[in-house]
């Protein structure tokens, strides 16, 4: 990792990594994406042809760049020493704790792209962002669920990854939110939320519910 | 199934919204209802009988703490802390309450261990691997606003106490929000515990201070040092910051646990000096005590008593302390004149008292001093004696039940005796536990009349 990262910040940048930064760069300074490819491309030293090569829209550079920083994050928390021991929510927390932490790299960015949303809603640049982030959780519940951690509940399951992933967008909506020193009250609240998530879709309250309501249920009917 | 338990399954860590909390609370509400209709249904049965009823009436008490209690627990932070409080204060609770609220030292539920580890690499900006050779994800114990981890610094073990994130920021929410639902689950009135919720609020604000419990801690232990039998772990300042306290790891018994098992008379007595001559230092001549006097606060290792956590400290006055001290002579008690002005000094007797009022007060006054002074006016004094400890709980349990005294309770005293009251309850609850014969120092009693002199 650390090699690959010296030769990217080697004296000549490889392409792909020079219009990410060009992007973003001007995505922060100017608060909206370069206006077109071509003033995009005039400005960072590079040929459309060049670009293109890369990337297909200027969007695509910015879905890309978001999907590539959650990668990261995913992957330094599945290198951990402690990742194969864990349970699907101490692995949940683990990431978002590590993500917590590296946004501080790219707030400025978030708070330009999500603030003010609602975490129902994903901007088109985070297209990419979200299926990374619904492949992770996949992987996630899938340990969650061979441990007997995470109770099968048939099609109902399928659901799952994409309440992981509104778990995930209101932590950074709190976090974007946070006034506490250091961001302590985003830590409680990631702790406080992934047990919300796990304990719903845990083997707890739900099941003994069901379970209930179906041992109820012929009850009911025969009196109805 | 997974071999290995998920110490995170089945807590719910910080209730984080008012209204998730309100909801706790009004659950603990609803179910402490249905014991109270369980009891009237068992009370309506067997009426004839009173020994039957007061059975009924404890059992009842009891089933409802423990409720109570874990309602509490899960709400940890100030509502735990607030439990911990008022259970030391025997006249606010019933003896049931007070005992499993004593508990909350040590079953607070614990932080996941990403959260931890979170915590801590925050704090000291390095991995936990690099901070510690090694350190055990699974917490030691509680306590009621962090939890104590076990790790090896330099080859040593240490305890390492990680505060709850975000627990300085919600503590005032959260005692606004849990004060009128917790006097109306505890049957008291907001004018009874005015002043507690005040001190409480205060003292958990330091609390969640862990530089300010570092210096405090060292200051103490470096002033205590020539006590005999009385110890204090030591810090690694490098290793502390304002969320997290690193201190020598000490393998002792708990002073309840400590007080319940075999010891002899002679360990009893030289631990229970130790104690109240760590008190009597702090009290009398430093003005600055430790006002947690918890069991799960004090370890016994090798006959040696070890005092841990100061993030619990009250400064007295010189002023306060003549005024309250000078009580304790057992001639200011019967003086007819002396009595009401020292009453009057501690802002225990109103001005604007009637004088049945202010008659009932001295009374009270001078029944519950002429108690709670007693241990202070003999040369040696046995905390064993049943009958000393069960005085001072009949004497809290009828004035609980005198409806024409919760009328006049309010906010009498000083706030400084709050705590002051707290620790001397906790001690002597520690000591009768002990069974331990103490030795009361001249100090204390040449500093008392040193006090009735200063008096106007």
């Amino acid at each position: 990792m650390e090699q690959s990262s010296e030769i990217m910040a080697a004296p000549a940048p490889a392409l792909r990594q020079r219009i990410f930064e060009a992007y973003l760069s001007h995505l922060q300074r100017e608060g909206h994406p370069p206006a077109s490819v071509y003033r995009f491309c005039e400005g960072g030293g590079f040929t459309e042809r060049e670009f293109f090569g890369e990337f297909a829209s200027l969007e695509a550079v910015e879905s890309a760049w978001w999907s590539g920083t959650l990668e990261r994050v995913t992957a330094s928390v599945e290198a951990g020493s402690e990742w194969s021991s864990f349970s699907a929510r101490h692995r949940m927390l683990a990431f978002l704790f590590a993500f917590a932490e590296a946004s501080l790299d790219f707030r400025s960015l978030l708070l330009l792209r999500l603030q003010g949303r609602g975490v129902l809603t994903n901007p088109a640049e985070f297209a990419g962002f979200e299926t990374q982030f619904l492949a992770f959780a996949q992987r996630l519940l899938d340990h969650g669920r061979a441990s007997g951690e995470i109770a099968s509940r048939g099609p109902l399951g399928k659901l799952y990854p994409q309440a992981a992933y509104r778990l995930f967008r209101s932590v950074i909506d709190f976090h974007l939110r946070d006034a506490s020193p250091r961001y302590e009250r985003t830590d409680a609240f990631i702790e406080k939320s992934t047990s919300v998530l796990f304990d719903l879709i845990g083997k707890q309250v739900l099941d003994s519910g069901f379970d209930l309501i179906r041992f109820l249920l012929p009850k009911w009917t025969n009196r109805a | 199934m997974d071999p290995s338990p998920d110490p995170t399954s089945g807590q719910d860590s910080i209730r984080s919204t008012p209204l998730s909390r309100m909801a706790a609370l009004a659950g603990a509400g609803a179910s402490v209802g249905m014991n109270y209709l369980k009891y009237y249904g068992k009370r309506a049965v067997s009426s004839q009988n009173p020994e039957n009823s007061a059975a009924a009436r404890t059992a009842l008490d009891e089933a409802n703490a423990s409720r109570i209690y874990g309602t509490f627990s899960q709400l940890k932070g100030g509502p735990l802390k607030l439990a911990q409080m008022l259970s030391m204060d025997d006249q606010l609770l019933p003896a049931a309450y007070a005992a499993e609220f004593s508990k909350a030292q040590y079953s607070a539920p614990p932080l996941s261990w990403p959260l931890v580890r979170r915590t801590i690499e925050r704090e000291f900006r390095q991995p936990v691997e690099a901070l510690f050779q090694q350190f055990t994800p699974q917490a030691a114990h509680g306590a009621s606003i962090g939890q104590v981890h076990r790790a090896v610094l330099d080859g040593q073990p240490v305890a390492v106490k990680v505060q709850y994130p975000g627990v300085a920021e919600s503590l005032a929410s959260d005692l606004r929000v849990v004060k009128p639902v917790a006097l109306q689950m505890l049957g008291l009135r907001e004018a009874d515990v005015a002043h507690y919720f005040k001190e409480v609020e205060a003292r958990l604000t330091e609390e969640t201070n862990y530089t300010m419990e570092l210096r405090r801690s060292q200051e103490l232990a470096a002033a205590c040092a020539g006590l005999k039998n009385v110890r204090f772990p030591a810090f690694h300042p490098t290793h502390c910051s304002a969320r997290v306290l690193t201190m020598e790891w000490i393998d002792g018994e708990p002073l309840d646990r400590f007080a319940d098992g075999p010891a002899s008379q002679a360990e009893r007595n030289a631990i229970g000096q130790a104690l109240w001559d760590f008190y009597d230092y702090q009290v009398h001549t430093l003005l600055l005590f430790h006002a947690d006097p918890h069991p799960g606060n004090f370890l016994v290792r090798e006959n040696q008593l070890w005092v841990l956590d100061f993030g619990c400290t009250r400064a007295i006055t010189r002023e306060f302390h003549e005024r309250q001290f000078a009580l304790l002579d057992p001639a200011v008690l019967v003086d007819p004149v002396a009595f009401p002005a020292a009453l009057r000094a501690l802002d225990i007797l109103l001005p604007e008292d009637s004088p049945p009022v202010a008659e009932k007060i001295l009374a009270l006054a001078r029944q519950s001093i002429g108690l709670l002074a007693r241990p202070f006016l003999s040369a040696t004094f046995d905390f064993a004696d049943p009958a000393f400890m069960k005085a001072i709980y009949d004497m809290g349990e009828a004035n609980r039940k005198d409806k024409s005294l919760r009328q006049l309770r309010g906010a009498r005293g000083p706030a400084e005796s709050v705590y002051l009251n707290r620790a001397f309850f906790g001690i002597y609850s520690l000591l009768h536990r002990l069974r331990a014969e103490v030795v009361i120092h001249p100090v204390s009693r040449s500093r008392q009349a040193a006090a009735l002199e200063a008096l106007p």
